[in-house]
C-alpha cells in the first residue's frame, strides 16, 4: 500500500507515489547540484524536467493509474544520473572552447573563487579540513590558521570550536556528486534515546558505542570506597554519581541535531556516495523490510521526538539544504546553541530546586503542628505545600508528558490556571514566613537557675543521658531537621541544649540551667520558657541529662534552648559519655583553658568518653594535655613551623627540631627508639663545637681589636708627632669608639 | 588507463559533431535526436544532451522554437543556425582528416601487425 500525491510538474497534475516523487526529488536535487556552475542552468534543468514531464504523461496515457518508483526509475536510466554523465560534458564544453568555464574546474577552484563560502577544504585537510577552509575563506595560508588553533587549543577554546566548525561547516565534497558527504542527524534507525550517540557515530565513522560510552562516563561512575569495603558498607562500594553536563549535552544536541528523515538524508548521513543508484539500492533495501519499518514507525509515532526539535530540525535543514550556510549562519547556529544551553540549564536547575524544596517539605511536614498555630498559619502551610510546592512539580510534568505525547499545545486554561495557582502559593508562603517570623519576634527575660545536686562533693562528674545507649538514641533519618529530634506520637524533642564545662570557685561541683525561648512577645517568650520541662539529675557520680526538651503540639516550638553550665571544682574530674553528644541532643561547649575564656560563638570541640580533670589554669586531660587540643579526626595530622604532629587514638608522634617523639596510647612517657638518641646525641656533640667555635672567635675578636689599639695608639702618636693636626674621629670611627 | 574510459572519450569527442549532424538535416527535438543516434549505435543519455544543447545554443550554432505537444509541455525544437552550419562544416573538415589519418594508421598497423605475425 502505497501513499499517491498529486503534483504539478511543469504545468503537467502527476499522480505519483509519495516513494516515487522522493527518488525524483532527489534526483532534480542532484542535477541541480551537478549543474551548479553551469551558465544556463536553469534553461538545462528545465529542458530535462520537462521531458521527465513528457514521459510522465507518456505512461499516464498507457493507462497506468499513477507514477511508480519502477517508472521514476526507469526514466531516471534513460536520462542518465549525474555522475554518468560527468565526463562526457565536461569533455564537450571545453570542446566547444567559446571561454566558458568548464564545471569540473569551476568546483575545484570552488572555494577560492567569488562566491564567499566558508567551506571545509577535503582537499588540503589535516584532520577535518577546517583551518584549510577556513584559511581560503579569509585567504590565507593555512599554517596560519592552524598555529591559531593550535594555541587556542591550548587554551582551550580552540578543541571545541575546531569540532563545532567541523560539524558545522558543509565539506568541499558537499559539492561534488558522487563523492563521499556526510552530515550530522540523529539515526533514527539504531536509537536508543534520541538516536544522537549513533548519529555521532555515523558521522565520525566510529561505533555507536564509542559516543555513548562517553555519554555514560559522567552520568555514573563507578567509584570504589576500598576503605569502607566492610560487611555493612557493601552497598556503597559502587556509587553512582550524576553529572547533570552530560545530560544537557545530550538534550542539547537532540534539539539541535535534525533526525535524518527519507533515504538521501540517511545515506548523507552514513556519508555513502550520494547519486541515483546508491538511493536505489538503499531503497529496494528499504522495501525488503516494509514490515519491519512499519512497526519501527509506529512506534516512532508514540515516540520521543519534539516539536521543537523538529522547528529547529527544519531550519538547520533549510541552510544546509541549501548549501550556502555563511559564516553568519554559522555563528546563528551556534548562538542558538547557547541560547538553549542556557534556557536548559535555567529550567532544569528550577525544576532540581523545585522538586527538592518539595521532598523537604513532605520531610518536615510532620513537625508542622509543633511549630504553627491552628488557624490561619495551618492553611498557609498547607495553601504552600499544595499551590506553591505541588503545582509546578505537576505543572512541570505535565508539560513535559504533553510533550512528549506530541499533543497539541493549546492548553491556555491550563496554563492560566496552574500559574494563577502558583501566585497564590507564592502568596500563602509569603503569609506563612511573616505569621511564623511574627511568633519568634521577643525573647524571653533570661533566667538562670541552680539545678539541685545531691551530693556536690563527688571526686568525679560524669555527664550521660537518660535515653542511654548512642545507638538508641540515634535517628537515622534523611529528614532530620535541626534542631528537632526524636519525633514521638504526640512529642518532639528539640536538641537545643547547649552544655558549658566552667570552672568552680569553691571545691564541689555546681550546675546551673538557663532556659530561653522566643515568642510573639514577651509574655508569650517568657511563658514558653517557664513550661520548658528539662530534668539535670545527679545519680551518685554521674549526671544524667533528658534526651531533649519535650516540646508538645499545644505549646509548640518557639526555638526553646537550655544552657546548663557544670562548674567543675579545681582538681575534679569530668567525663562526657557519648551518648550526651550531638547525637541526643546534648551540644557540648568547652572546654576552655585560661587565657581563652569561653566564648558563646566558639564551640570548641570536646572529646567524649575521655576523662579531663580541672586544674587551676583549666581542664587537662589524664595525661596532661589541654583538653581544648583539638583532636579531630580531620586534624589527625598538623603541619605547622614548628614540625610535624600526627595524631591517632592517642598514640603521638611529634617530629620538630627536637627529633623524632613517638607516645603511645596509655603510657605518658616518651619513649625514644635509638635513631632518635642518635639524632639527640650528634646534636649535643654538634652543640658544643659550635659553642668551642664561638668561644673561639670571640676570644679572637677581641685579641683583634686590642692589636688595633695599640697599633692606633702608636700611629696616634706618630701623628701628633709629625702633624700637629688634630685626630679626627671620622677617620677612625670604630677603633676609638670602642677604645672611648 | 582503462579501456572503457578511453573509448567514452573518443566518443565524446564525437558527440557534438553527430549532433549538430542529426539538426543539419532537419528541425529535430532532443528525443528524436536520441533515437537517430540510438539507431546509428551511439547511445547517449538525455541527461547529457540537453546541457550540450544548451551550450551549443548559448554559443548561437543552434536556435530553437516552441511546438505544442498534446503529450505532455511544449517541445523545443533545435535548428541550426549560419553560424552552427559554418562551425558544423568546420568540424566535418576536421572529422574528415582525422577520420582518413587514423584510417591510414589504424590500416597500417593491420598491415605491420599482420606481417609480423603471419
Amino acid at each position: 500500500m502505497k501513499q499517491v500525491i498529486n503534483i504539478n510538474f511543469h504545468g503537467q497534475v502527476v499522480p505519483i507515489e509519495v516513494s516515487a516523487f522522493d527518488l525524483l526529488k532527489s534526483y532534480t536535487d542532484s542535477l541541480a547540484r551537478f549543474f551548479a556552475d553551469e551558465e544556463g542552468k536553469e534553461e538545462i534543468i528545465n529542458d530535462i524536467e520537462s521531458r521527465i514531464a513528457e514521459l510522465f504523461q507518456e505512461r499516464l496515457k498507457k493507462g497506468a493509474t499513477c507514477i511508480t518508483d519502477e517508472d521514476v526509475n526507469a526514466i531516471i536510466k534513460s536520462m542518465g544520473r549525474p555522475e554518468e554523465f560527468d565526463g562526457e560534458e565536461e569533455k564537450v564544453s571545453s570542446a566547444l572552447g567559446g571561454g566558458e568555464k568548464t564545471s569540473s574546474a569551476s568546483s575545484n577552484t570552488q572555494t577560492n573563487t567569488g562566491n564567499k563560502r566558508l567551506y571545509r577544504d577535503e582537499n588540503n585537510k589535516v584532520i577535518g579540513g577546517v583551518c584549510s577552509g577556513v584559511a581560503n575563506y579569509f585567504g590565507t595560508d593555512p599554517i596560519i590558521i592552524r598555529i591559531v588553533f593550535v594555541l587556542l587549543a591550548f587554551a582551550g577554546a580552540g578543541l571545541l570550536a575546531y569540532f563545532i566548525l567541523w560539524i558545522a561547516v558543509p565539506s568541499t565534497a558537499s559539492q561534488h556528486i558522487g563523492s563521499v558527504r556526510k552530515k550530522l542527524f540523529r539515526d533514527p534507525d539504531d536509537k536508543i534515546i534520541g538516536g544522537v550517540c549513533s548519529g555521532i557515530g555515523n558521522y565520525f565513522g566510529i561505533n555507536s558505542w564509542i559516543p555513548r560510552a562517553l555519554f555514560l562516563i559522567p552520568f555514573l561512575s563507578f567509584v570504589f570506597h576500598w576503605s569502607n569495603w566492610g560487611f555493612y558498607d557493601f552497598p556503597n562500594f559502587i556509587n553512582f554519581s550524576f553529572s547533570p553536563g552530560a545530560f544537557f549535552l545530550y538534550v542539547i544536541f537532540w534539539l539541535v541535531i535534525p533526525e535524518a528523515s527519507g533515504t538521501a538524508e540517511k545515506l548523507e548521513m552514513k556519508g555513502e556516495k550520494v547519486d541515483m543508484n546508491s538511493i536505489k539500492n538503499s531503497v529496494m533495501e528499504e522495501m525488503k523490510g516494509v514490515q519491519q519499518r512499519a512497526e519501527k514507525f509506529a512506534k516512532e509515532a508514540g515516540g520521543v521526538a519534539t516539536e521543537k526539535s523538529k522547528v529547529m530540525g527544519s531550519e538547520v535543514k533549510a541552510v544546509a539544504k541549501k548549501g550556502s550556510r555563511s559564516l553568519g549562519d554559522v555563528i546563528v547556529f551556534l548562538l542558538k546553541i547557547f541560547a538553549y544551553c542556557i534556557i536548559g540549564v535555567v529550567v532544569i536547575t528550577l525544576v532540581m530546586a523545585l522538586l527538592g524544596i518539595a521532598i523537604f517539605a513532605i520531610g518536615i511536614f510532620p513537625l508542622k503542628d509543633f511549630v504553627l498555630t491552628e488557624g490561619w498559619q495551618n492553611v498557609y502551610a498547607w495553601g504552600t505545600l499544595i499551590f506553591f510546592i505541588a503545582v509546578p512539580v505537576v505543572g512541570i510534568i505535565t508539560w513535559i508528558i504533553r510533550r512528549l505525547a506530541k499533543m497539541k499545545s493549546n492548553s491556555r486554561i491550563l496554563t492560566v490556571s496552574f500559574v494563577s495557582m502558583w501566585v497564590l502559593g507564592w502568596i500563602s508562603f509569603m503569609l506563612l514566613i511573616t505569621s511564623v517570623v511574627k511568633d519568634f519576634k521577643s525573647m524571653n527575660t533570661a533566667n538562670e537557675q541552680e539545678v539541685f545536686l545531691s551530693n556536690p562533693g563527688v571526686n568525679k562528674l560524669e555527664l550521660t543521658n537518660s535515653a542511654g545507649n548512642v545507638r538508641n538514641g540515634y535517628r537515622y533519618n534523611i529528614f532530620r531537621l535541626e534542631p528537632f529530634e526524636g519525633l514521638d506520637e504526640d512529642t518532639a524533642y528539640v536538641r537545643n541544649v547547649e552544655v558549658i564545662i566552667k570552672k568552680a570557685l569553691n571545691d564541689s561541683f555546681h550546675v546551673t540551667m538557663k532556659k530561653m525561648a522566643n515568642g510573639r512577645s514577651k509574655r508569650f517568650a517568657d511563658t514558653a520558657a517557664n513550661l520548658i520541662d528539662y530534668k539535670v539529675e545527679q545519680q551518685d557520680s554521674l549526671l544524667v541529662f533528658d534526651k531533649g526538651i519535650a516540646i508538645n503540639k499545644h505549646d509548640k516550638f518557639r526555638n526553646q534552648r537550655i544552657v546548663i553550665t557544670v562548674y567543675v571544682p579545681v582538681g575534679k574530674q569530668i567525663r562526657v559519655n557519648r551518648n550526651v553528644g550531638w547525637g541526643n541532643n546534648v551540644h557540648i561547649s568547652g572546654p576552655w583553658n585560661d587565657g581563652d575564656w569561653y566564648d558563646e560563638d566558639q564551640g570548641l570541640d570536646w572529646r567524649d568518653n575521655t576523662d579531663y580533670i580541672m586544674k587551676a589554669d583549666g581542664l587537662y586531660t589524664l595525661d596532661g594535655r589541654p583538653a581544648n587540643e583539638n583532636e579531630d579526626e580531620r586534624e589527625r595530622v598538623k603541619v605547622g613551623k614548628d614540625g610535624i604532629e600526627i595524631n591517632d587514638d592517642g598514640n603521638q608522634i611529634k617530629i620538630d627540631s627536637d627529633g623524632i617523639k613517638i607516645k603511645e596510647k596509655g603510657e605518658g612517657t616518651y619513649r625514644y627508639n635509638s635513631k632518635d638518641i642518635q639524632t639527640i646525641d650528634s646534636l649535643q656533640q654538634k652543640t658544643e663545637t659550635e659553642k668551642k667555635r664561638a668561644a673561639d672567635s670571640i676570644k679572637k675578636s677581641i685579641e683583634d681589636s686590642q692589636k688595633k689599639l695599640e697599633q692606633l695608639n702608636s700611629k696616634k702618636q706618630t701623628a701628633l708627632l709629625q702633624k700637629s693636626e688634630p685626630l679626627t674621629l671620622s677617620s677612625y670611627p670604630m677603633p676609638l669608639f670602642i677604645h672611648l | 588507463m582503462n579501456i572503457e574510459n578511453t573509448a567514452s572519450q573518443m566518443r565524446k569527442g564525437v558527440l557534438e559533431f553527430c549532433i549538430l549532424s542529426v539538426i543539419k538535416q532537419g528541425e529535430a527535438y532532443p528525443s528524436d535526436i536520441i533515437d537517430k543516434m540510438k539507431a546509428a549505435n551511439l547511445n547517449i543519455f538525455e541527461g547529457t544532451l540537453y546541457p550540450l544543447l544548451t551550450r551549443l545554443k548559448n554559443a548561437e550554432f543552434l536556435t530553437y522554437r516552441w511546438i505544442e505537444s498534446n503529450s505532455g509541455p511544449p517541445r523545443k525544437y533545435f535548428s541550426l543556425t549560419e553560424k552552427g552550419a559554418a562551425f558544423y562544416a568546420e568540424l566535418e573538415t576536421t572529422w574528415n582528416e582525422l577520420a582518413n589519418a587514423v584510417k591510414a594508421i589504424t590500416e597500417q598497423e593491420q598491415h605491420s601487425s599482420n606481417f609480423n605475425n603471419p
